[in-house]
């Protein structure tokens, strides 16, 4: 039986606007294996970002079934989501999503804040892992005193903090210019390489060719998987 | 303690804006202190005063009668008389000692010094009754009763005013009235000089001329036996309530009327008088409760604008793994830890502005005494308060949807 990291069961998401019912994902089923790089591509409106925000446990499908790493997620409480978005997914935003007032070692320590990991072991981890992105030197400028491809490595080091099994990037070269794009993928890549799986939300048609397997979203199903 | 360090650290990063959320704080603490602390010492300065009136004493005095049906009221004159003081003295076992009192306003003088004098005259007793001490000179003795004797005790700025800086002790003084057209004047010997007190609730011994009370009976007020007022002392302050029943019962038994006599004792001086200070006191302190009140909203009001400025970041806590509980944990420390240090201030400003009333308020016997009751109740409100209002911010900021954060530019 193949190790599957994502499983999707007939997901629905409904928007209820009052007078009006936005079906956003109708019914999509999908299974992620383990150690893939996923890209998932779709228009704007295709019920993208709706899936992203699912597949990170920052909201719950109206319907359906979801399980992470072989867990059910879908009647788990707020605390125990908290507990897998902390320890099961890593983010990495399309806007960087640091905290402006800490620095590049604290805001990669922030995970382990919420594990409850004492202080010195955080900043031991986060200094680790921001030297294995190349921000070694810069472990104490805070997010205005980097550039956009520093700030989006230093997101990758916090997604990486509490070790987990996939990384969830929501459109991560969007706000950066081509030579940051480049450097971010080819993290991105490495991850890869070293058994993670990584998932990447986009509409870039330029990133298809990063990954394994492409997933096309449309009209909140999904519409055809295209693995190489 | 994490979250501790870590919202020390953003408070000195928002300075202005952590001093604005303060400044409520601060005032109310402040305020409550202050008030508390002068109520306290306003309190003792009455008591203070109520017991320098004497030791023990009861007051005896004539009732009024009329009122009723249009007529006014007058006070009772020719009611109390020398034997009733006598009586007094004679039957009730829990009297120390009583003293028939006349007195009234009378111009002194000496050599061309004038100065208006209050004439107390009264027995030997008199200036223990109302715990007068001689500064220099003798007191009067029951011989200066007997024998009509003109010698007087004057108060300390009488001294100074008519003597200046020559010793009074010898001299003589005139105390003059006028009968009709005529001006009479009596010269008094001076044996003794009261030491300096400063005015008292009742009346000013600094400005007192003492006088036996059979003197000032023949030769000032010609009252022929009725007097204003018996002075008594109780033999102490436990049996000073059964003292005034033993003097309640006699003078019912001559007037069959209690309204024609009322007797006041010091305990009851002093029940009232901090009835109403305390009453003042507790209106105060409310007032103060009131703005340390407005000042929870201040932290109420902060701390909202904070939730919705620090949506993203909420947002952003909770994508990476924050639970609600720490997130409100988060925004409830904040608050409190606002409220404490505001609080700190406040307390060391209330004891300052109490240490300046102190100076302004030391020629009225005014001190302020700041206890540890005061700040203990003025922290411990402003604690509340700040858990109080910081709740429903904090729930606020906790029950936001991580989507929702998110997307909140």
């Amino acid at each position: 039986m193949d190790d599957f990291v994502f499983e999707f069961k007939d997901i629905w998401k409904i928007y209820d606007m009052g007078e009006v019912k936005v079906n956003a994902l109708r019914g999509l089923d999908l299974k992620i294996k383990r150690g893939h790089y996923v890209v998932i591509m779709g228009p704007s409106g295709s019920g993208k970002s709706t899936f992203l925000q699912i597949m990170g446990c920052l909201d719950k499908p109206s319907r359906g079934e979801v399980h992470i790493d072989g867990i059910n997620t879908s009647h788990m409480d707020e605390t125990k989501l908290a507990a897998i978005r902390n320890k099961k997914i890593g983010f990495v935003f399309q806007s960087f999503n640091l905290l402006p007032k800490l620095s590049a070692q604290e805001n990669c320590a922030l995970p382990l804040v919420y594990s409850g990991i004492p202080r010195k072991k955080r900043m031991a981890v986060a200094k680790e892992l921001l030297t294995r992105v190349g921000l070694g030197e810069r472990i104490h400028h805070r997010p205005n005193q980097l550039s956009g491809g520093q700030q989006q490595r230093v997101a990758i080091a916090r997604a990486l903090t509490n070790d987990p099994p996939v990384v969830l990037a929501d459109e991560p070269t969007g706000n950066l210019d081509s030579t940051s794009s480049v450097e971010i993928l080819k993290i991105l890549k490495d991850l890869h390489r070293e058994g993670k799986t990584v998932i990447v939300v986009t509409h870039d048609p330029e990133i298809v060719n990063e990954g394994d397997t492409v997933v096309w979203i449309k009209d909140g199903m999904v519409e055809k998987v295209e693995v190489k | 303690m994490e979250i501790l360090i870590e919202t020390f650290r953003s408070l000195i990063a928002n300075k202005t804006r952590t001093f604005l959320s303060m400044l409520g704080i601060i005032i109310g603490v402040m305020a409550m202190i202050a008030v508390v602390s002068i109520g306290e010492g306003s309190t003792r300065s009455i008591t203070d005063q109520v017991s320098s009136l004497g030791s023990n004493v009861i007051m005896i005095t004539p009732g009024f009668s009329g009122g009723s049906g249009g007529r006014s009221v007058t006070a009772l004159s020719d009611i109390l008389n020398v034997n009733d003081a006598q009586n007094i003295q004679e039957l009730c076992p829990d009297v120390k000692s009583v003293s028939p009192l006349l007195q009234g306003n009378y111009s002194v003088s000496n050599d061309g010094n004038n100065a208006n004098a209050t004439v107390f005259a009264g027995n030997d007793k008199l200036m223990e009754i109302l715990d007068l001490q001689l500064g220099s000179g003798r007191y009067l003795t029951g011989t200066d009763e007997s024998e009509y004797a003109k010698n007087a005790i004057i108060g300390a700025s009488i001294a100074e005013n008519i003597f200046e800086d020559t010793n009074p002790i010898g001299k003589s003084i005139l105390v003059t009235y006028s009968v009709g057209k005529n001006r009479v004047a009596i010269p008094f010997k001076i044996i003794g000089v009261l030491k300096q007190t400063g005015s008292k609730l009742m009346y000013n011994p600094d400005k007192m001329l003492i006088i036996p009370f059979s003197t000032a009976q023949a030769r000032i007020f010609h009252n022929y036996g009725t007097i204003s007022t018996i002075l008594v002392s109780a033999k102490n302050s436990e049996v000073s309530a059964s003292a005034k029943a033993q003097i309640q019962h006699l003078l019912y038994n001559k007037f069959e009327d209690e309204k024609k006599f009322s007797i006041t004792s010091q305990d009851e001086i002093l029940g009232t008088l901090s009835g109403i200070t305390s009453v003042l006191n507790l209106f105060l302190g409310a007032i103060a409760g009131i703005s340390l009140l407005v000042g929870g909203i201040g932290i109420m009001n902060i701390m909202l604008v904070s939730v919705s400025e620090r949506t993203r970041e909420i947002g952003i806590k909770k994508a990476i793994g924050a639970t609600r509980r720490r997130i409100l944990l988060e925004f409830l420390v904040e608050s409190i830890l606002i409220t404490l240090i505001a609080g700190a201030i406040g307390i060391l400003f209330g004891i300052g502005v109490s240490k300046i009333v102190e100076q302004i308020g030391k020629q009225y016997n005014l001190v302020p005494i700041v206890s540890w009751q005061s700040i203990t109740i003025a922290f411990g409100f402003a604690t509340m308060i700040g858990l109080f209002f910081g709740i429903y911010p904090a729930s606020k900021a906790s029950k936001l949807s991580p989507v929702e954060a998110l997307r909140y530019e």
